[in-house]
């Protein structure tokens, strides 16, 4: 069947089964943005945003949030208009094999968007379900606190 | 002084992963797809007396089954290696025999994931379970044999001995190890156990295959080597190789778990029978279970040394746990001895014996460290024995005794890979330098001083620190063996295509190529389209492993890139009436040495060559092997506490100094390096295989494997110290392995430079740890 | 793998809710995670509670209250804002992982108590209360529901009730060598004292044999007495929890560590004390 939902600020009408997960359901109608690490809830690179705050998709029946903002990392920009994080992502080597670095940019997009200065210790707790094995999140956790350098020395709200 | 060299130049596919862009193997779908799913064993040692699919044959929705019974039984090995491979030939697609819990029973085809995992329960097995060998000290010469009359053999010539369990076994004696270690003053053994270990790419394992319009084979995969896909699908599938095309797209990780052909020949088989579209992707719990991990090994060291801290003789033993197949058994096992036994060269009686044995356990395979993460536990903690018994300062003890620039080892030539090894004199090395600078950034002479187990510092307290450290050696490609090619042209605009057979596992390596292409050319990395790792549009390159890419295929890229360079500056010099002694290439542009002013762009340049004048393509293709393959040099320092109470070790500070030669680009460097302490740290502290009696992994889950996040790393401080490989490009060697090898050694001597007691067991699990110490 | 032909409700009042589960195979619905984990064939029906109005935290009185549908992650953001039920907070905020936070719900949780639960520990700690609406509506302490074994019939959690009693020390603590694992334990400690004395203590843990623990030996030792580093000692003799053995660690050394575990905690809280 098909039934409306909201994602990246649009509605879309989703082909979808009552059993599925949000993560089925979005890799099956293109939001191959979307990955699958593990399907257990325990690797964080299906993340999405649900009304801006981060999930894994693979947790989350589908029928149970047509009612909810879904963003994928498209969402927050594009390869055409990329988010301030994802350029600090770049910048900062954040990004080796990328299967993580959706999920790890919406879970620092939340972070920010809630606390624009976070703490080392609150860019760790917001990061501990996303898992990456490439980079030794090292830079990853720069690229967080690059971007929230950014943001104060250029006086600029997070969007 | 370099410009694109030596630069952190952000990666070229960042922004593309960044944004979700690029598409990784489960990203492709096509168009009457068929979806796979696989029956592993569930025992760890049976025979299949039956199978019968009759009932799922019947189910709507199921397209193709394979199992022995329609699917030719042909000898092959897993393992992705040049050709002939030193791995035996004991592995078949779907066998009749279940050698360990994951091997593949069957596999179903089906118009839905949902129908195939479905009709996967109606296939009923019949098995004759057989007594398993769940032990690796119990295999050789066991009543049990693991590979009995199915014809299981070794495709070069080297030892091997099925009748006895064994996959392989090397040995290389320099100078007289047992006489030496005789008349040795002082002596000390210590062994050491390594758990299995599971890569943990976030990205599963995937393939899907499809029939292009002229009928060939597509298969998308989840590879570190592609070109070696082609040949081995090509083998055990029975496809020719001019039927085959292989692409690795983006890549979500490899670490050596994905240089292993498990998928490619199922869903091969599944598209060339049906003539459709096939996918297959494992779940987390399959990867765990049914690929490759790292090997078990049980390691021994014995040292034969004088009081002023000479070591007369050392003698490194490595019994290696292949598991059920004997993927890279050998070749593992060879480097435990040949990344480890080099570093102290001055040592004139040397001996290793390794044997790695078959059980009914999971396959070992390729593993970032390759044999060295194995064999440096007990080597380095045996050197800390040594000077502690002598009274040395370790790094300069180190400083004294390590191969330096201009000395060889005997152990290059004696140890190769499933061959004799090629003998080597060491070109570049900072490794002195890396001791130093090691030492000053990690406090280690105040440390030193401060800490010990009968410390003021430690005595009597719960909490014990102390400090440890480890040096090390990897190597660069394997040499003489493998094999990396380029193909650029130029475009209109003074842009090039770059096309390697190497391949990007998420490392950066399609930047770091360009960057060394740039370099020679002297125009940006954006004028570079690069493009790797398609059988068809890209030349041969062996793969992504034996830490070979940027120093071999970015040597043939630079190879490649001269040639190119040669033949713009003949047009160039063509173009301005000169010679081509009397031009530059200069910024995208040829200019007239004498006068800069004189100059065509390289637009020009390539238009004048395609439309005006005697046209032609510039382009050109280039191949490299290496004579020798350097080592870089890691040395590792590491601050810890003990909390005795509970047994948890916590790492207080972590400090890498690495020489890689020339860093090609320092930032995807450091993240090599980075990225290497965690998955070595955390393979120290807990990653383990816990087995059922029965040989079932029982924590095949992340959440029970345990996999660090951000929130569990160490402080850290890496630091690159410049060394220049004349072999490599631009000064490079290789950086990529090396640095998983430090966290057990260096934790061992921290824990006994805080408590006075030695760790034999990985990983330093709390529970064992509080065994140690309550050991008398 | 959940069944195609899974039907949904979603139903605005807890009457209806309740009712609706009274069917063979229909169950509650709320951050879907504990259902996902299992994922059973039997399940014909699910109930979202998303409609239910049950998700807020309310400080009324003298005690919270906190509606069964609010998240791991409301509850630690309630904490954050208002200084309150840190202890909970704290416990909260160490178990599985941000998204999952956001996710797993409180009802959920106490519905399901797997055996590494970080909830129930310091829920039964502070003697927290449930409503649970079935053929009827009750209150009932979390520990009777789990005695009882109301935990296993069908019902519905409306809120979970915890009073606001003034000057306690509590703790926390859990045991997990990473931060994205299943603990082998958690421990909590609530004690009421005059001075320097105890006068009311509840002591629990999670992730032994039998699930979880009252520690009343270990309580009745403490009550009367000071907290001092002697009487510290002496406790935890009467602190023995037993575990089961896993493929991971032995029982011993389980009891040995949440032995540790004990000692410091009473140590931690005894340097709270005024």
């Amino acid at each position: 069947m098909k039934l409306p939902f909201k994602v990246n600020n649009k509605s879309k009408e989703l082909e979808i089964l009552p059993n599925e997960t949000l993560l089925h359901v979005l890799r099956n109608n293109n939001f191959t943005e979307v990955k699958c690490g593990c399907n257990e809830g325990e690797c964080g690179s299906c993340t999405v945003l649900l009304d801006g705050k981060p999930v894994n998709s693979c947790q989350v029946l589908a029928m149970s949030v047509q009612e909810k903002e879904i963003t994928t990392v498209k969402g927050i920009g594009t390869l055409y208009t990329p988010h301030l994080l994802q350029k600090s992502f770049v910048e900062a080597g954040a990004d080796q094999c990328g299967f993580c670095s959706p999920g790890m940019v919406l879970a620092s997009y939340s972070l920010l968007k809630e606390n624009p200065k976070p703490t080392r210790e609150e860019i760790l707790v917001a990061l501990d379900g996303n898992l990456c094995r490439c980079t030794g999140y090292v830079k990853i956790v720069d690229a967080v606190e690059m971007t929230a350098q950014k943001l104060q020395t250029n006086n600029l709200e997070m969007e | 002084m370099f410009k694109y060299v030596n630069q952190p130049i952000e990666k070229i596919d960042g922004l593309a992963l960044v944004t979700g862009e690029e598409k990784y193997t489960d990203d492709f779908s096509f168009n009457n797809m068929l979806y796979v799913s696989v029956m592993h064993s569930g025992y760890a040692y049976a025979k299949i007396i039956d199978i019968d699919d009759s009932e799922a044959r019947k189910m709507h929705g199921v397209v193709e089954i394979l199992s022995y019974k329609n699917v030719n039984q042909i000898l092959y090995t897993t393992a992705g290696q040049g050709y002939p491979e030193p791995s035996p030939y004991d592995t078949i697609l779907f066998g009749k025999t279940m050698r360990f819990v994951g091997d593949n029973v069957c596999a179903v085809a089906a118009e839905s994931k949902e129908i195939a995992d479905e009709a996967l329960k109606k296939i009923k097995v019949t098995y004759k379970e057989l007594k398993p060998i769940l032990n690796l000290k119990k295999s050789e010469g066991s009543s049990i044999i693991i590979h009995k009359d199915d014809g299981a053999f070794p495709k070069i010539p080297v030892f091997y001995d099925a009748k006895k369990n064994i996959a392989s076994k090397v040995e290389a004696n320099v100078g007289d190890f047992d006489s030496a270690f005789k008349k040795s003053s002082r002596k000390i053994e210590l062994d050491f156990y390594c758990s299995y270990g599971s890569h943990c790419a976030i990205e599963p394992h995937a393939s899907v295959s499809y029939l292009d319009v002229r009928g060939r084979l597509v298969i998308i995969s989840t590879t570190q080597v592609p070109f070696h896909v082609r040949r081995i699908v090509s083998h055990v599938a029975e496809i020719p190789v001019s039927k085959i095309r292989v692409i690795k797209p983006r890549l979500g990780g490899g670490f050596g778990g994905k240089q292993e052909i498990l998928l490619e020949p199922i869903v091969a088989l599944m598209t060339w029978r049906t003539k459709r579209p096939a996918k297959l992707v494992y779940s987390r719990r399959e990867v765990f279970k049914s690929t490759r991990c790292r090997h078990e090994y049980q390691t021994k060291v014995s040292v034969g040394y004088e009081a002023d801290g000479k070591i007369n003789a050392l003698h490194l033993d490595a019994l290696e746990n292949a598991g059920g197949y004997g993927s890279h058994a050998l070749t593992v096992l060879a480097n435990a001895g040949s990344k480890t036994l080099p570093l102290l060269n001055k040592i004139e009686n040397l001996r290793f014996t390794g044997m790695g044995v078959y059980t009914n356990l999971p396959v070992g395979g390729a593993y970032r460290g390759y044999g060295a993460t194995e064999s440096y536990p007990a080597y380095a903690q045996a050197i800390d024995m040594v000077c502690e018994d002598c009274g040395l300062d370790i790094v300069e003890y180190y400083k004294k005794w390590c191969i330096k620039s201009g000395e060889t080892s005997a152990i290059f030539q004696a140890l190769g890979e499933g061959k004799e090894g090629v003998a080597m004199t060491i070109g570049s090395t900072s490794l002195v330098e890396c001791l130093d600078e090691g030492a000053k950034l990690s406090d280690w002479y105040e440390k030193i001083k401060l800490y010990g187990p009968n410390s003021d510092f430690n005595k009597g307290k719960r909490l014990k620190r102390g400090i440890g450290m480890v040096a090390m050696m990897q190597g660069s490609a394997i040499p003489e063996i493998d094999m990396a090619s380029a193909y650029i042209k130029m475009n209109d605009d003074g842009s090039f295509n770059l096309n390697v057979g190497a391949t990007d596992l998420g490392t950066g390596s399609d930047t770091v190529l360009a960057q060394i292409a740039s370099e020679v050319l002297d125009t940006p990395v954006e004028s570079f389209i690069v493009y790797s790792s398609d059988t068809d549009f890209t030349p041969f390159d062996t793969g992504a492993y034996a830490s070979s890419t940027t120093y071999l295929s970015g040597q043939a890229v630079r190879k490649c890139a001269e040639e190119i360079k040669k033949q713009i500056l003949k047009v160039g010099a063509e173009m301005l009436s000169l010679s081509i002694d009397e031009v530059e290439s200069n910024d995208s542009r040829v200019t007239a040495k004498e006068n800069i002013k004189e100059e065509v762009s390289f637009a020009e340049i390539c238009q004048y060559s395609l439309y005006q004048k005697n046209q032609f393509q510039i382009q050109a293709t280039a191949s490299h092997i290496s004579p020798k393959s350097p080592p870089p040099f890691a040395v590792h320092f590491i601050e810890i506490e003990v909390d005795t109470f509970t047994g948890i070790i916590k790492v207080l500070n972590y400090t890498a100094t690495v020489d890689c030669g020339t860093p090609i680009n320092p930032v995807t460097a450091e993240g090599q390096v980075e990225g290497a302490i965690v998955n070595g740290l955390s393979y120290a502290l807990f990653e383990n295989y816990y087995f059922s009696p029965h040989g079932k992994m029982l924590n095949d889950t992340f959440g029970k494997y345990g996999v660090y996040t951000a929130f569990d790393i160490p402080p850290m401080k890496v630091k690159l110290i410049k060394s220049y490989e004349e072999t490599g490009p631009y000064g490079a060697k290789s950086i990529s392995e090396i640095n998983i090898n430090g966290a057990l050694p260096g934790i061992a001597n921290a824990f006994y430079n805080a408590t006075g007691k030695r760790l034999h067991s990985g990983p330093f699990a709390p529970e064992y740890v509080l065994t140690v110490l309550s050991a008398k | 793998m959940l069944h195609q032909n899974l039907e949904w409700f979603f139903p605005h009042k807890v009457e209806e809710a309740v009712k609706l589960i009274e069917q063979q195979g229909v169950i509650l619905h709320g951050g879907g995670t504990r259902i996902l984990k299992t994922s059973p064939k039997s399940i014909k029906g699910l109930v979202d509670v998303g409609k239910l109005n049950l998700n807020y935290i309310h400080h009324i009185d003298n005690h919270f209250s906190i509606g069964s549908a609010s998240t791991y992650a409301d509850v630690i953001r309630y904490s954050k804002k208002t200084g309150k039920l840190s202890m909970l907070a704290r416990a909260l905020s160490e178990a599985a992982s941000t998204p999952l936070r956001n996710r797993i719900t409180i009802g959920g949780s106490l519905k399901d108590f797997p055996i590494w639960s970080s909830l129930y520990a310091p829920l039964l700690a502070l003697n927290a209360q449930i409503e649970i609406e079935d053929k009827h509506d009750k209150i009932i302490s979390l520990e009777e529901y789990l005695e009882t074994g109301i935990i296993k019939t069908k019902h519905l959690i409306k809120r979970i009730i915890v009073d606001d009693i003034p000057n306690i020390i509590d703790g926390v603590k859990r045991f997990a060598l990473i931060r994205f694992e299943y603990p082998l334990f958690t421990l909590a400690v609530v004690i009421q004292a005059k001075q320097k004395t105890v006068s009311e203590a509840r002591i629990f843990i999670t992730g032994v044999k039998g699930r979880h623990k009252h520690c009343k030996r270990a309580e009745h030792f403490l009550i009367g007495k000071d907290l001092n580093d002697e009487n510290i000692q002496h406790a935890e003799k009467h602190f023995a929890p037993k575990f089961v053995s896993d493929y991971k660690y032995s029982a011993e050394y389980k009891e040995h560590t949440a032995k540790v575990f004990f000692t410091d905690l009473l140590h931690e809280l005894k340097g709270t004390l005024k």
